[in-house]
């Protein structure tokens, strides 16, 4: 009889199990507010962001500027109306003169092919008011239609000019603003890592054998010990570092050495766990050995201990750099310093996208040949 | 004989060529790793230096060359040359570079502050007592109009009465305000409410609560101001409309329950927890099928499908090395603020990372039982069943519920840039000052983010 | 001259691993300890230089009490003594040479040692030695690439650095497979014709009828026998093992008579 039981005993078990899973998705499915139709809609609202990735602002060339001015007078008489001449680059008006709020068209005549042009007003006053950006066709021609607006009127006898700046690039591409800023803020994000890294590393090694079982939990005195560093490294670890960092940037204020502080204080414990696992794991064989030679104390940790835990503690310091690395480009976004407070930036002004792209271009690349570094280093070590 | 041994690469010639270009005299004495190796080092140091460093600190990579020469000569003698110096030069420059870039400055940790915000985390905001309310409430019309008489700024509940006198009062005007019938000698709350139902506080400047105490047989009187921020809302401010004055009496009933905002820690962990969930399950239902095309033994069969393993990995590290905070930020451009934008981008980032681990499991399959299946005369499908599944499903298991440990902890900064969550609630918190609520925040994180750490760590030791 | 008297020892847990035990042995002399898995022979090995403190009973050695040594006299007292284990006990991660030398730590200057830092006639005394356990090719290998005969070779070359006067070996050849374990045994048979007291304990009777000058055997912390190889028979066999152990080593005499 009761071998029959066993089967139906799973299933239940299964079904149980099962159950309380659809249940814990099903739950899941509304918390997270799950709306794929609305991501499919919506996609398009990526677009901006998605082509400024993938047009990165890495490089500029030198621009040189030709301006052509013409005096316009508004309203009409205000001021002496403009000679037009009919050769060289020129702008013409369709009318000499214009009031305001009414509508006029502005043409150049053989500027530069193909190139940018700012056109704007230069304002008696000494201000200026933009007109528009237009690109010229092969033969060096523009138009477009102008509302004159009445802060263009003239004063005392001095009319506006309509200026036309065309912005030719020359010279060689070399690196943009964007780039060498990207370049050093990535500067920073990896000495960030660095620098917490190490000072982790430093804390850590010591306390980690506090929280190794074999070497700590003796006596009452010890095994307390052995539970308060071991607890106390689970209890930082289950912060994330950017957690610990906005708390950080709030007493500090914004700036890399937050960020960093933050970083040490979370890959402490992290590295301690490890290493004190690394430690828990050394074979007591050849400490014995060591001692049988009629080493001291000293000698026997160098010559038994440091040897088995050293290619592991290396091995974990690497991976931790890895990972801070990819931690640092993000703590930014929380007042963190580094790449990732640029490109928080970036992306918060409306104008930044291409400067974000860049950002994250640099991102991208040096996660990956760190990644692909430390793999090779521990693959070494072992 | 003479023949077969390779010639001796000469010490000189291999000093000379590295003096030229550090590493160069290496790769002649065909150590071409170590070659590369110095070379890139010696490019990274002097680049480090080029760019940040003051003249000073050019040591680093000139020690870095000169240690060189002597490398290239010792390997070309087949001497064992330590590379603790240029190591040491190396970290040397990095350290001192590094200090400077990342401006650590202790001094700027004012202990002050510090504590300031350190102090009230250790008071955390998660419960308060369960309190009984005693409320009572009388109208009162602002402000007074010529036109129309107000009506009685008076109020019978039962044992309790409220009133105030005048019936009506204009803006920043005193008004006498009175109850009784209250419980006795208990602090009262009184506050403001307005027609729209807007809360003001009467106390201070119009900005703290006005708490005063009712005397043994449960009554009190005092004067108010009417706050100066009710007409704000309204079109025409000579209308006369009622507003509200409340008394609120607050006691303990034993017990405790969730404050506010620690109402809002097990929303956002909840929705922290949700979040990491529904992306493990997302991820792992599309990181499957791509962990087959991304395993190499599956896909090396011919120049096609090893084309597509090559994009697929490219892609998967390609992604990889994007954090999902990046991610999260496009999706909130995309499905706005909220959890579900959290769910895409976790989901995402753990795709490409469970892909990666999935097609290691596949590269690694032991190709031992499925022979021992087929032998046994198995078709196709009872091989996949009993010699492939059995040797991934486990690994397979391990790495989710390990994914799915990650992405709680993710789940609780995705927030920070409005992906929904705990994180969420924290950076506001923090922005507002409120530091008890962080610390209800921390405590929540630190015991689910343990507990399952611990779960899982549990599961997975199980199953391997 | 070793000689220990009434030594007894109880593990922290209540285990009586050796009780009251006294033997001699004389300069120049092979012998083995034999006895059951658990019987307490590692136990009375490590007793003799103290890497497990007995109870109670006195360990002297040429009138030396090795039981009341200070640390640092107990220091030089096991600089003397060497020591080979069954699982080797190497550093793995370390060197064959590094491994070797480190048998020399307890001579070396402590502050140059800590540098990793050796004399040169060290480091020439390191090479005879692996020399004369055949493996000086092996110098500069990692100790867990060499095969498990040579690590225990490493193993015995690293206790011949030590100068010793006696060698205790514990179960020296209980890794590894018969051919390989008459040759780490004749490196020990001959060092002790060089003149070093060899103490070692094993667990197969043949090994010990061919190596030992005496033997002593443990049952559960007690001695039961001592004498020579030739006086273990079939009676005396079957009070060190017990009644079940008899059928399976029954062939073994035979084929021995
Ligand atoms: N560290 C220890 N703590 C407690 N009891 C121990 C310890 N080491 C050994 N014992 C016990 O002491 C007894 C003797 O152990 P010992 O290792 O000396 O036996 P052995 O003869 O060397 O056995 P084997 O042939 O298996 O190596 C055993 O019962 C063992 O369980
Ligand atoms: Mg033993």
């Amino acid at each position: 009889m009761k071998k029959n039981l066993a089967p139906i005993a799973r299933l239940f078990w299964n079904a149980l199990g099962i159950a309380i899973l659809v249940f814990l998705f099903g739950a899941s499915y509304r918390v997270t507010q799950i709306d794929f139709p609305r991501l499919v809609r919506d996609a398009y609202k990526a677009r901006d962001f998605v082509m400024a990735f993938l047009s990165p602002d890495v490089v500029t060339r030198d621009v040189e500027t030709t301006v052509i001015e013409m005096n316009f007078p508004v309203p009409c008489g205000s001021a002496p109306e403009a000679e037009m001449p009919d050769s060289g680059p020129r702008l013409v008006t369709n009318v000499p003169c214009a009031e305001a709020r009414q509508t006029f068209i502005l043409e150049g005549f053989d500027l530069l092919p193909n190139s940018e042009v700012n056109v704007s007003w230069l304002l008696p006053t000494g201000g200026t008011l933009r007109i528009g950006r237009v690109t010229t066709d092969e033969d060096g021609h523009f138009l477009i239609e102008v509302e004159v607006r009445p802060i263009t009127a003239a004063q005392d006898g001095v009319p506006s000019r309509i200026t036309a700046e065309t912005l030719v690039p020359v010279g060689p591409l070399k690196p943009s603003q964007a780039l060498l800023d990207v370049m050093r803020e990535m500067f920073v994000t990896i000495f960030m890592a660095l620098l917490s890294t190490t000072i982790a590393t430093i804390i850590a090694a010591p306390l980690s054998f506090l929280a190794a079982s074999n070497i700590t939990k003796r006596g009452v005195l010890g095994t307390a010990v052995y539970y308060i560093a071991r607890s106390f490294f689970n209890f930082i670890r289950s912060f994330e570092p950017l957690v610990m960092a906005s708390v950080f940037a709030f007493w500090l204020g914004y700036g890399p050495f937050a960020g960093s502080l933050a970083l040490t204080v979370v890959t402490t414990a992290s590295l301690g766990k490890l290493f004190s696992e690394a430690v828990e794991s050394i074979d007591s064989g050849p400490i014995e050995a060591i001692q049988a030679t009629g080493a001291n104390r000293l000698q026997t940790v160098l010559y038994a201990v440091v040897p088995q835990i050293v290619p592991d503690f290396i091995s974990f310091i690497v991976y931790h750099w890895d990972i801070n690395v990819r931690i640092s480009t993000i703590i930014g976004f929380v007042g963190g310093g580094g790449i990732g407070y640029y490109l928080n930036e970036q992306i918060n002004s409306m104008v930044g996208y291409h400067r974000a792209g860049t950002a994250i271009w640099a991102i991208i690349i040096v996660v990956w040949a760190l990644d692909f570094l430390s793999a090779e280093v521990r693959k070494r070590l072992t | 004989m003479k023949t077969k041994a390779p010639k001796r690469p000469s010490p000189w010639l291999a000093g000379a060529l590295s003096l030229l270009l550090p590493g160069l005299g290496q790769i002649y004495a065909r150590q071409r790793y170590r070659g590369g190796a110095v070379l890139i080092a010696f490019l990274v140091v002097l680049g480090m230096v080029a760019w940040y460093g003051q003249p000073a600190w050019y040591f680093a990579p000139l020690g870095i060359w000169l240690w060189n020469v002597w490398d290239a000569v010792g390997q070309a003698g087949e001497r064992r040359v330590s590379v603790l110096i240029p190591l040491l030069l190396g970290l040397t420059a990095a350290y001192s570079i590094g200090w400077q870039m990342v401006r650590v400055d202790f001094t700027s940790a004012n202990w002050e502050r510090g504590l300031a915000v350190l102090r009230p985390m250790f008071r955390p905001d998660l419960f308060e007592r369960r309190t009984e309310l005693n409320r009572m409430w009388t109208p009162i019309s602002v402000p007074c109009s010529t036109t129309q008489e107000a009506p009685p700024a008076r109020r019978q509940d039962g044992e309790k009465l409220a009133f105030a006198t005048p019936d009506c009062a204009g803006v920043l005007e005193t008004v006498i305000v009175s109850v009784s019938g209250m419980w006795p000698d208990t602090d009262t709350e009184i506050w403001w409410e307005t027609n729209i139902g807007d809360d003001k506080p009467l106390g201070g400047n119009e900005n703290a609560p006005l708490i005063v105490r009712t005397d043994e047989t449960g009554s009190l009187t005092t004067t108010i101001r009417v706050p100066s921020t009710i007409l704000i809302a309204q079109p025409d401010p000579t209308l006369q409309l009622t507003h509200r004055i409340y008394f609120d009496q607050r006691r303990p009933i034993g017990g405790l329950q969730f404050s506010t905002n620690g109402g809002f820690v097990v929303k956002g962990m909840t929705e922290s927890v949700t979040m990491a969930l529904m992306a493990t399950f997302l991820a792992v239902l599309l990181a499957i099928p791509i962990s087959f095309l991304a395993a190499r033994n599956l896909m090396s069969a011919n120049p096609f499908t090893f084309a597509i393993y090559v994009v697929v990995r490219t892609v998967l590290n390609f992604v990889r090395s994007i954090e999902s905070l990046i991610l999260a930020i496009v999706f909130v451009i995309i499905v706005g603020l909220g959890p579900f934008a959290g769910v895409l981008a976790l989901a995402v980032h753990s795709v490409a990372a469970l892909a990666k681990l999935y097609s290691e499991v596949i590269e690694g399959i032991d190709p031992g039982p499925i022979e021992a299946v087929r032998a046994t005369g198995a078709n196709w499908v009872q091989v996949v069943r009993y010699g492939v599944i059995p040797q991934i499903v486990p690994p397979f298991t391990a790495f989710t519920i390990y994914r799915w440990d990650i992405n709680v902890r993710s789940s609780t900064v995705i927030g920070m840039v409005g992906g929904g969550g705990i994180g969420f609630y924290l950076i506001q918190w923090i922005a507002l000052n409120d530091m008890r609520a962080v610390g209800a925040a921390f405590i929540a994180i630190a015991i689910v983010v343990m507990t399952l750490d611990y779960v899982s760590a549990r599961i997975r030791e199980r199953l391997v | 001259m070793l000689r220990i008297e009434n030594l007894t020892k109880i593990y922290p847990n209540g285990t009586r691993a050796l009780h009251d035990v006294s033997f001699e042995v004389q300069d120049g002399e092979f012998l083995v300890v034999i006895g059951l898995s658990g019987s307490g022979k590692s136990t009375l090995l490590r007793c003799i230089n103290r890497l497990i403190e007995p109870t109670s009973g006195k360990i002297f050695w040429d009138d030396i009490d090795i039981t009341a040594a200070s640390p640092a006299e107990l220091r030089h007292i096991r600089r003397h003594i060497g020591m080979v284990f069954q699982q080797f006990n190497l550093v793995k991660r370390s060197s064959v040479m590094t491994n070797v030398l480190s048998g020399r730590l307890g001579y070396a200057n402590p502050w140059l040692s800590l540098l990793g830092i050796w004399p040169a006639a060290d480091k020439e005394m390191a090479l005879k030695a692996l020399e004369r356990v055949g493996i000086a090719d092996k110098a500069q290998s990692r100790a867990d690439a060499l095969s498990g005969g040579q690590q225990q070779r490493v193993g015995i070359a690293r206790a011949l650095m030590q100068d010793p006067k006696i060698i205790l070996a514990d179960e020296p050849v209980a890794s590894l497979d018969p051919v390989l374990s008459h040759s780490i045994l004749q490196y020990l048979e001959q060092l002790n014709k060089d003149g070093l007291t060899v103490i070692c304990s094993l667990h197969f009777l043949d090994l010990v009828h061919r190596y030992a000058t005496r033997v002593i055997a443990l049952k559960d912390g007690v001695k039961v026998f001592e004498g020579l190889p030739k006086e273990i028979d079939r009676a005396k066999f079957k009070e060190i093992y017990g009644e079940e152990a008899q059928e399976v080593r029954a062939a073994s005499f035979e084929a021995e008579a």
